[in-house]
């Protein structure tokens, strides 16, 4: 158990520092002015120097994220069993949703300023706009792809359309949902931080680099480039961490304890002693 | 002794576009045999049994269940197929209780019961592993536990063993027999190995394709309980004879 924790930390950690690595030996070795490109080191310091001015900004891209994920994977949840379950709509729907992503992320800022103004709305919206369809996508395949047999044998035993769907169905396609969830996450803070870059007026943290460039802080510019990329990682291993915890029978051959036991097996099992 | 009848099939026929599945069959089963039904794949017996399942409502004729008309509708018969179709999600208990989850809230006495079930033939220690864990002839175990706990009379096995390596299935075959002996339940049982039909039923139906139908009924002589000897029986070597030549007769 601990040798796999650490394997499943350690090497992911080892490959950060070997990459902050190659990093600083760049700058080192070809002499980069250090306005074109900053050590790790100093770029680092400009975060944590800089953390009480930042921390509500990278507050406010955490809140756009969560909102807008959570409504997409909501939207993307919905569309993907619509789609399942009505042949109608899956052709109806199917073209619109692929339309939807041709339209370049940044070409939808300016109209949905024009809509929504710029506050959190703008950049809720796009992250909706590039979380709900990985997730469409994948719950429609997982549900089209469920055993037909496995949903034979629920009819067999006499299952209402609804428990086969949620006994079922759902269970079977928690791989592909939860693939569509991961990619989702990853597209979720991008998605924020082109929001935040295109309809925003105040402060955020994307015009918070733009401002570090055009005072040429590398640094800063660097360091909150870092910043959203913990977010994103931070945001994806969340996902991950979630799939992990509702899937254990993917792990486990024994299953450790039931979650949501009903009370009357605790009395049972006392009766017994 | 005068046992009565619980499946009855009257003129049941299926189509598929221009195929003919399934002829207008009759056939009754009576209560507490066991029937195998033996035949070359696309012979029809696997719509002959969703017919009866209810899960393919027939061109024409009528199925019933004790006094009960039941054509094209589900519920009412236990059914397992070569898959053993355990969900990985849930665990041996789970999987046993599946069939009143998803029809009603799961009871302590469902729990009980399959614990009871599974301690019973020899999986008391496995209830609370995921299927992924079992081999596949506990999976198949496994796989009829929740066939049984559905308190249906009739069970319909399509070829349970199938994917089952030979010593494995001897096994099964065993360990069915003396299942249902316990049991006393109905079984009608689909297999295309005749060693296996001779070995575990009271009656075998013969099967033929294009278009599928039942050539022949025929009563098994063989005394039961039958063991590794019931094999090499000379009974068990003429029965085998004659389902033999049914099934390869044009080609001789």
């Amino acid at each position: 158990m601990k040798r796999s924790v650490l394997r499943n930390v350690g090497i992911p950690l080892l490959s950060l520092a070997v990459l902050l690595g190659i990093w600083e030996a760049i700058v080192v070795i070809f002499n980069v002015a250090p306005y074109i490109m900053p050590r790790p080191f100093d770029a680092i310091r400009a975060v944590t120097d800089n953390w009480s001015l930042l921390w509500p900004l990278v507050l406010g891209t955490i809140r756009e994220t969560v909102y807008g994920f959570v409504c997409g994977a909501l939207l993307g949840l919905c569309l993907g069993v619509i789609m399942a379950k009505v042949s109608f709509l899956q052709k109806f729907l199917y073209p619109l949703l692929v339309l939807s992503q041709a339209v370049p992320i940044i070409a939808l800022a300016p109209p949905l300023v024009l809509i929504l103004g710029f506050g959190i709305a703008p950049k809720v919206f796009i992250v909706i706009w590039v979380v709900f369809f990985p997730v469409a996508v994948n719950v429609f395949d997982g549900l089209s792809h469920v055993d037909q047999d496995l949903v034979n044998l629920a009819r067999v035993y006499g299952a209402s359309r609804r428990r086969t769907f949620l006994q079922i169905e759902i269970p079977a396609s928690t791989t592909p949902i939860f693939s569509g969830l991961k990619i989702g996450a990853t597209y979720a803070v991008t998605g924020a931080i082109i929001g935040e870059l295109y309809a925003s007026e105040g402060s955020s943290l994307a015009l918070y680099q733009e401002h570090a460039n055009s005072n040429l802080n590398a640094a800063a510019v660097y360091g909150t480039t870092m910043v959203m990329t913990a977010l994103g990682i931070s945001w994806f291993l969340l996902v991950v961490g979630t799939e992990v915890l509702v899937t254990p029978w993917q792990r486990r051959s024994v299953a450790r304890r039931q979650l949501f036991r009903r009370r009357t097996d605790v009395v049972e099992s006392t009766v017994h002693h | 002794m005068s046992p009565s009848t619980l499946l009855q099939l009257r003129d049941v026929g299926k189509s598929f576009a221009e195929t003919v599945a399934l002829e207008p069959t009759s056939l009754s089963i009576e209560e507490g045999s066991f029937v195998a039904i033996v035949g070359p794949s696309g012979c029809g017996k696997s719509t002959l049994f969703n017919v009866i399942a209810g899960l393919t409502a027939p061109d024409s004729g009528e199925v019933r269940l004790g006094d009960q008309v039941v054509t094209g509708a589900t519920g009412h018969v236990g059914y397992m197929l070569q898959k053993d179709l355990l969900v990985p999600w849930r665990t041996v208990q789970d999987n046993i209780t599946m069939a009143a989850r998803l029809t009603r809230r799961v009871t302590n006495d469902d729990r009980n019961e399959a614990r009871r079930v599974a301690e019973q033939y020899g999986l008391g220690e496995f209830l609370r592993h995921y299927p992924s864990a079992l081999s596949g002839g506990m999976r198949q175990r496994v796989a009829f536990m929740r066939t049984l706990v559905t308190h249906q009379p009739l069970l319909l096995l399509d070829e349970p063993f199938g994917a089952l390596d030979a010593q494995t299935r001897l096994e099964m075959q065993q360990w069915l027999l003396q299942v249902w002996k316990e049991t006393g339940r109905t079984v009608l049982f689909i297999t295309h190995d005749v060693d296996e039909s001779i070995f575990l039923s009271d009656r075998i139906l013969v099967m033929s394709p294009r278009p599928g139908r039942v050539i022949a009924d025929l009563e098994n002589p063989l005394e039961r309980p039958r063991d590794l000897d019931s094999l090499t029986d000379p009974k068990f070597i003429e029965l085998k004879s004659r389902v033999m030549h049914l099934l390869h007769g044009g080609a001789e």
